[in-house]
């Protein structure tokens, strides 16, 4: 792959959330089709989910680390980053006013934060995405 | 060297790729190192999919030890 050291991160971390983040919502929607109407259950999957990110993350940049030249972000990385960010943050505040709304109108607490976990995820995600369209087409 | 894109759009292109050849096949590791960026940088400059800072395109000109509009070129629409 002719990809800096930044750019293998970001597919590893787009791969690493994505894969996480189905994983999460699998086992969620589960709990839901099984009747699980209060948050602390979801707690749990929630931070073992978080963890095993952490963990495929480590590995995977290990990986990339081996296999390849590391190098500092340079000003092409940081002024990706920052396009990608303001971008995609817009995402974050759509989530934060559906569970405020959400609140209006009396939804459960479970809904509400997996209303704001979906933002977060997507917020993330289409960063990812802007990042790597960056990288590739130019930015 | 690269030919703007005809348009209206006001382009910049370089000269880097051909400098890099007249300095005994600089490769585009070489001068990242020497300007503090990384090759994918270079590439990306070289192939106008990114334009750099004032500060980085004055240390590709220093590298080549030419002026900055010798190496840049600004092409309004």
């Amino acid at each position: 792959m002719n990809a800096s050291f930044e750019e293998k991160s970001v597919w590893i971390q787009l791969v690493c959330v994505l894969g996480t983040f189905i994983l999460y919502c699998l086992i969620a929607w589960t709990m839901l089709s099984h009747g699980v109407d209060t948050l602390v259950p979801f707690v749990g999957v929630f931070l073992s989910t978080v963890i095993l990110l952490v963990i495929l993350l480590v590995v995977g940049h290990l990986l990339a680390a081996l296999t390849g030249r590391i190098e500092k972000p340079d000003e092409r990385d940081r002024l990706i980053v920052w396009r990608s960010e303001s971008n995609s943050a817009w995402m974050l505040v759509v989530g934060i006013f559906a569970a405020i709304t959400a609140m209006l109108f009396s939804l459960s607490n479970v809904w509400i934060a997996h209303i704001l976990i979906l933002s977060l995820y997507l917020s993330q995600t289409m960063q990812y995405l802007f990042q790597i369209r960056y990288y590739r087409r130019g930015v | 060297m690269k030919t703007p894109k005809p348009g209206t759009q006001s382009t910049i292109t370089n000269s880097i790729r051909a400098l890099r050849h007249q300095h005994n096949e600089m490769t585009q590791q070489d001068l990242a190192d020497r300007i503090g960026v990384s090759r994918q940088t270079v590439n990306a400059i070289e192939a106008a999919k990114y334009s750099p800072s004032l500060e980085v395109a004055f240390r590709i000109a220093r590298v080549f030890d030419k002026a900055i509009e010798e190496v840049f070129q600004f092409h309004a629409p």
